[in-house]
């Protein structure tokens, strides 16, 4: 791999004072536009290392390289996760207080362009993701895969590079998962984002153009 | 047309989501708002009763002991005063508080007979009274609150006064006061020879003269002539005696309890919904937002509560001395004007509390790992 987005160079990570090991010297390049499936049991560490991959956390040691550079020290990491990442989570997470095109300008809210801009770009996503007659509903009037596709979009909202996806359709029916694969995979490939997914779903897994197998904190060869 | 999130209207949302805490904390800052504008309100209105007595009666300085706040000077000085260039007329008086009744209390002040304060009143009833005698002059609104009328008696410490007139003043301070001659008073008060204050009128200032300075060359040509007494100028005496200073002592005191209790109910409920909202600024975090921007969102929050308590509290304050200035024992001294520096004080004040009670907060919020707050239920 030439030109890998993302690079985890043996990446350790600990909690309570090293008491819980919850990466033990992970190496790992993803290429840019690579859609790469991270699977394991419970506990075996693929979590951690997709909030490292999203920098939502620090390496005890080692080190997470995006485009060569290093996260937490050449680049802050929350204009990382702002301007290079987006975020989907198994809960959805959105704010039940706001309506779904309200939920997608959340990650907007602190960035150019101007508020206009920020509404037409909601609606433009989520007509993409065939909600625009949802668009003014709040979190608990839509259904789990409206909710997961209002999420998409908001992930997408400030243009990342990379897509990461934890269990995104842990909450979902088969038929409601079939279709947000359908659309993650959809998006990676027009836009040619760079698509992580940690799953437990074989089907999901198998989709990939690269599986990660992490057991017990490592990478299994 | 698609609704538009501005950091504004996400601030209203995260507030208008839970109603009943919002307007409760709402309730707590504006009373205590209110009552800094009710307080503080009377206060000044009664500082500027105290400028109005001075500025009707046409006095420019009062003579004070230099020290003591309940001041008490001889009498006798009042010869070296009126011997002054600068000074057209100077009166010795008592001032003092007194129980007229178990329900009544007032100013009672002792006059010389001939003082000029005299032309500042317009009697309604009866004639001045004359030195040397148990004679009194009431106040109308306090004539009404006695109910006494010319003629009448009135005891004052076991002794028979007689009502002489009923006079109107410029002032609720002296229209809800009784005016007695001064040696009555100096008996009464066990005060012979002493008086509270000297008032001294001055001679207009010569041509060419700035009226500050000719001011200031009265105040030192008397205080070179009175050793350890004090000149000091009508408007700046209306704000420093002692009726003046206990009202804005107790009113700020009373005022800074209220608003301390306002603060903590405002930190409260900032921080129950930033624990509660934990998994919120979690995703927050994982969205983009730097710690700079979730501390913002919690000081707006804190800020709004603040402000709208704060527009609460004055219009609570402003009903508060609406009703004070209905009322006859207090109507002279509240005006039912709207005070504007009060109010521009009243919104400064709280926006400063909701800013202070959201600052801790604001700052544990920003310190969440977005991690340990995505896990957190």
């Amino acid at each position: 791999m030439t030109n890998p987005t993302l690079e985890v160079r043996n990446l350790f990570k600990s909690y309570d004072e090293g008491q819980i090991e919850a990466l033990r010297g992970v190496d790992l390049s993803i290429a840019a536009g690579e859609y790469v499936a991270i699977t394991g049991p419970s506990g075996s560490g693929k979590s951690t290392l997709l909030h490292m991959l999203g920098g939502l956390d620090s390496p005890t040691t080692g080190e997470v390289l995006f485009r060569n550079v290093s996260l937490g020290s050449a680049i802050d990491l929350d204009t990382y996760r702002s301007r290079n990442v987006g975020f989907i989570f198994q809960a959805f997470h959105l704010m039940p207080t706001l309506r779904a095109i309200e939920n997608v300008q959340v990650p907007m809210l602190g960035l150019k362009p101007c508020s206009f801009d920020r509404a037409a770009r909601a609606r433009d996503l989520l007509k993409e993701m065939g909600l625009e007659n949802r668009m003014e509903q709040y979190p608990n009037q839509l259904s789990a895969g409206e909710r997961q596709r209002v999420a998409i979009a908001r992930a997408l909202a400030n243009n990342p590079d990379i897509l990461l996806a934890d269990e995104p359709t842990g909450n979902l029916d088969s038929v409601n998962s079939g279709k947000i694969m359908e659309i993650l995979i959809g998006i990676q490939r027009k836009r040619g984002m760079t698509l992580i997914v940690v799953t437990h779903e074989d089907e999901i897994a198998h989709a990939a153009a690269r599986q990660v197998r992490i057991r017990d904190g490592k990478v299994e060869v | 047309m698609a609704a538009q999130l501005s950091f504004i209207g996400f601030v209203r949302k995260n507030l208008w989501r839970r109603r009943l805490r919002t307007l409760l904390t709402l309730c707590g800052i504006g009373m205590a708002i209110g009552a800094f504008v009710g307080l503080v309100g009377f206060s000044n209105a009664f500082e500027q009763s105290w400028l109005r007595l001075y500025t009707s009666s046409g006095t420019d300085i009062a003579i004070i002991q230099q020290t003591f706040l309940n001041t008490s000077l001889p009498e006798s000085v009042i010869t070296k005063v009126t011997a002054l260039p600068t000074v057209a007329q100077a009166t010795p008086m008592i001032y003092n508080v007194m129980d007229l009744t178990p329900e009544v209390n007032a100013l009672v002040y002792g006059w010389k007979a001939d003082s000029y304060e005299f032309e500042s009143l317009q009697l309604l009833s009866g004639r001045p009274f004359h030195d040397g005698r148990p004679e009194v002059m009431l106040g109308e609104l306090l004539s009404g609150s006695l109910h006494k009328k010319t003629g009448d008696t009135l005891e004052i410490q076991g002794s028979p006064f007689k009502v002489v007139a009923i006079y109107h003043g410029g002032s609720a301070l002296e229209t809800g006061a009784v005016i007695m001659p001064l040696d009555q008073l100096q008996q009464l008060s066990s005060l012979q020879g002493k008086v509270s204050t000297i008032h001294v009128r001055l001679r207009p200032a010569p041509a060419g003269e700035a009226p500050d300075e000719y001011l200031k060359r009265a105040q030192a040509q008397i205080e070179a002539a009175l050793p350890g007494l004090r000149a000091v100028p009508a408007a700046e005496r209306a704000g420093n005696n002692q009726f003046v200073r206990l009202a804005h002592a107790s009113a700020w005191g009373t005022s800074s309890i209220a608003l301390l209790i306002g603060i903590l109910g405002i930190a409260n409920t900032m921080a129950m919904s930033v624990f509660e909202r934990t998994r919120e600024i979690g995703i927050l975090r994982a969205l983009g937002w730097k710690r700079r921007q979730i501390m913002i969102l919690i000081q707006l929050e804190a800020s709004v509560l603040g402000l709208g308590g704060g527009f609460l509290g004055i219009a609570v304050g402003w009903g508060a001395l609406q009703l004070l200035a209905a009322m006859p024992q207090t109507a002279g001294i509240v005006s039912a004007t709207f005070p504007l520096p009060l109010v521009a004080e009243a919104l400064g004040i709280s926006i400063l509390a909701g800013l202070i009670a959201g600052a801790l907060p604001a700052w544990r919020g920003a310190q969440l790992s977005p991690v340990e707050a995505l896990r957190h239920d």
